[in-house]
C-alpha cells in the first residue's frame, strides 16, 4: 500500500489501541520501578519512598537469592533442552514420508493444553504413592521416585512438565522456517557431494537463523516468566527447591502485601531477562 | 529425483513421539469417565484395568457441572475470551490500518513501541498492574478480566503485515468516490482481510483461555473464576477427587482442540508471521 500523509485521522485510528497499550502494558513498568522503591507502613497505611531500600533488603536475604539461584539453573536446563528438541522435532516433521500431515496433528495438540491443565494432569499421573507413573515403573521393576515431592527431583519433572507442553509449540515456528528452504539448495549441495552433517550446516542452519533466533530468545523470556507450574505443583517447594523469582514475588505481593519487595524483584528479572536476551542476540548474529 | 523408500526408523520414531504427546491425554480422557473408587483400586499393582475402565459413568462431568458450577466458569471463560476477540480484533486492526496507509509524525517510535510491548509478557505486568486495576476499582469484575489485555502489540503486528501487501488501487479509488477513512477501513479493507482476522482471533482466542497468572491476581471470588484458575484451585480443594480433575483437564483441553483443528492452518500463519520477521 502507498501511504498518505495526513495530520489527524491517524491518530484517531490508533487512539483506542494506544490508550490500552500505553495504560496495561507500559505504565505498569514504569509503575513497577516506582512502586519499587517504595513502602507500605503498617501503622499508618501510608506509602512511603525508600529509595533503592528494597533492593538493599533483597541483596541481603537469602530467599531472594535461593530463587535467583533456582531461576538461572532451571533455564540453564530447560532452554537448551526444549530448543533442541524443538529443533530435532521440527526436522522430523519436515520429513517426506506419506503419513507426516497425520503427525504434524498429533504433534499440533498440545497447544491447546494450558500450562495449568498439563500441570495439574501430570500431578496426578506423577504422585508418588498412587500415580499411574509409579505404578508402571514398579511394574517394570523399578523403585518408585518421589519425582514433584523430593528437592531433587521438582525441578527436573517441572522441566519435563513443560517440555511435554511447550516443544511441539516452538517447533512450529522452526517448521515453518525449514519448509520456506528452497529444496533446490538441498539438491545442489547434494551434487557437490556434501555430506548429511555438512548439509545441515551450511544449508539448513544458516537458512533457519531467523527463526531459530525468535525461538531462543521466545522460550527464554517463556521460561524466564514461568510461574504456573511452580504454583499449582509444587508452591517453591519442597525446600524451596522451585521457588522461582516470579512465584516469590507473587508471594511478596499476594500473601506478605509487600509490594515494595514484589515489584523490586519484577524489575531485577526484567534487567536479567533482558541481559539474557541481548546476549543470545549476539551470539546468535556474529556466528556467521 | 528424490526416491522413496519406506523408511521404517522414522515412522518408528514418529510413532514414539506421538504415544509420548498422547498417552496422557488418552489416560485422562478414559480416566474422567470412571467411578472415583475404580480409579484408586486399579491403580497400583498395574493391570490392565489400570488402562482400561471395567465401568463408564459421567459421573465425574455431572458432578463438575452441578456440584462446582462449571456451567458458570465455562461461561465466564468464554465472555473473557469472545470480548477480548471482538475488541482486540477492532481496535488492533484501526491501529494497524494507520500504520499501514498514512505517513504521520512520530510512526518510526509508535511503532516501535508496539514492537516492545508485545515483546513484554503478560506476566512481567501482571503484578504491577494489579495496583493500578485495584485503583480502578476493577478487582473481582470482568472489567478487571478483560480490559488490560484488549491491546494487543501482535495483533497490530499481524494486521500491518497484512495490508501492507494490498494493492494501492483499492484505496485510491474509494479516495476519488469520496468515501471517508473509517469507511474504507471498514468496508473495503476489512472484509479482505478475513484470513489475517481468522489467524488473530486464534492467537487472541488460545491466549486467554489458556491465561492464568493474571485471572488468578484479579478475581477473589467463585463468581469471576476462569477455568484455568479453577483448575489450579481444584489441586488443594478437591485433590482427591482424581475422576473430576481428569474430567476438567479434559474439558479444557477439548474446547481449544475442536475451535483450532479444523483451523490449524490459519493459526500456524499467524504464528509463522511473527516469528520470520521478528
Amino acid at each position: 500500500m502507498m501511504t498518505v500523509k495526513n495530520k489527524w485521522v491517524p491518530y484517531l485510528f490508533l487512539l483506542p489501541a494506544f490508550a490500552g497499550l500505553l495504560l496495561f502494558k507500559l505504565y505498569p513498568i514504569i509503575s513497577a520501578l516506582l512502586q519499587s522503591m517504595h513502602t507500605l507502613e503498617f501503622l499508618t497505611q501510608l506509602v512511603r519512598f525508600v529509595g533503592f531500600e528494597n533492593y538493599v533488603s533483597l541483596f541481603n536475604d537469602p530467599v531472594f537469592w535461593n530463587s535467583l539461584k533456582v531461576t538461572l539453573w532451571f533455564n540453564l536446563w530447560i532452554n537448551p533442552f526444549q530448543i533442541t528438541l524443538a529443533f530435532g522435532l521440527a526436522l522430523l516433521l519436515n520429513t517426506g514420508i506419506k503419513q507426516i500431515t497425520f503427525f504434524r496433528g498429533i504433534n499440533f495438540i498440545p497447544v491447546a493444553v494450558s500450562v495449568p491443565t498439563a500441570a495439574i494432569l501430570w500431578k496426578i499421573m506423577l504422585s508418588p504413592e498412587q500415580g499411574v507413573v509409579n505404578s508402571i515403573l514398579v511394574a517394570l521393576g523399578m523403585s518408585p521416585q518421589p519425582f514433584l515431592e523430593s528437592s531433587s527431583q521438582a525441578l527436573a519433572s517441572i522441566v519435563a512438565i513443560a517440555s511435554w507442553k511447550g516443544v511441539g509449540y516452538w517447533a512450529l515456528f522452526l517448521l515453518a522456517g525449514l519448509q520456506e528452504v528452497s529444496p533446490s539448495l538441498y539438491e545442489a549441495s547434494s551434487m557437490d557431494g556434501a555430506s548429511k552433517w555438512q548439509q545441515f550446516k551450511s544449508v539448513t542452519y544458516p537458512m533457519m537463523k531467523r527463526p531459530l533466533t525468535f525461538v531462543v530468545v521466545s522460550v527464554t523470556v517463556a521460561n524466564m516468566l514461568l510461574f504456573a507450574p511452580m504454583y499449582i505443583l509444587t508452591k517453591g517447594g519442597p525446600n524451596q527447591s522451585t521457588n522461582v523469582l516470579l512465584l516469590e514475588s507473587y508471594n511478596s505481593a499476594f500473601l506478605y502485601s509487600d509490594m515494595g519487595r514484589a515489584t523490586a524483584i519484577v524489575v531485577i528479572m526484567l534487567v536479567i531477562t533482558a541481559i539474557i536476551v541481548a546476549i543470545e542476540f549476539r551470539i546468535l548474529r556474529a556466528k556467521h | 529425483m528424490k526416491k522413496r523408500r519406506f523408511r521404517w526408523e522414522l515412522y518408528l520414531i514418529h510413532i514414539i513421539i506421538a504415544l509420548i504427546v498422547l498417552l496422557p491425554l488418552a489416560f485422562a480422557l478414559i480416566s474422567s469417565f470412571r467411578p472415583l473408587d475404580e480409579i484408586f483400586k486399579f491403580m497400583s499393582p498395574v493391570t490392565w484395568k489400570t488402562f482400561i475402565p471395567v465401568e463408564l459413568t459421567l459421573e465425574a462431568y455431572m458432578s463438575l457441572f452441578t456440584e462446582r458450577g462449571f456451567g458458570r466458569i465455562i461461561f465466564n471463560t468464554f465472555y473473557v475470551a469472545f470480548s477480548n476477540v471482538i475488541f482486540g480484533l477492532l481496535i488492533g486492526s484501526m491501529a494497524a490500518f494507520a500504520f499501514a496507509t498514512f505517513r504521520f509524525a512520530g510512526k518510526n517510535i509508535l511503532f516501535l513501541l508496539v514492537l516492545v510491548t508485545f515483546m513484554i509478557p503478560p506476566e512481567v505486568v501482571a503484578i504491577p498492574l494489579y495496583s493500578l486495576v485495584d485503583s480502578l476499582g476493577w478487582v473481582d469484575t470482568y472489567y478487571g478480566l478483560i480490559v488490560p489485555s484488549i491491546a494487543n502489540g501482535l495483533v497490530i503486528f499481524l494486521y500491518r503485515q497484512f495490508f501492507l501487501d494490498l494493492p494501492n488501487a483499492l484505496i485510491e479509488s474509494a479516495r476519488m468516490d469520496g468515501a471517508s477513512w473509517f469507511r474504507i477501513y471498514w468496508s473495503i479493507i476489512m472484509p479482505l482481510s478475513k484470513p489475517v482476522t481468522v489467524s488473530a482471533a486464534l492467537l487472541i482466542f488460545i491466549q486467554q483461555w489458556e491465561s492464568f497468572m493474571w485471572p488468578l491476581i484479579v478475581t477473589r471470588s467463585k463468581e469471576y473464576r476462569v477455568i484455568q484458575v479453577v483448575l489450579s484451585d481444584f489441586t488443594t480443594e478437591y485433590a482427591t477427587y482424581w475422576n473430576e480433575m481428569f474430567a476438567a483437564a479434559i474439558i479444557s483441553v477439548i474446547i481449544p482442540v475442536v475451535i483450532l483443528l479444523p483451523l490449524q492452518k490459519f493459526f500456524v500463519q499467524g504464528i509463522s508471521s511473527t516469528g520470520g520477521k521478528e
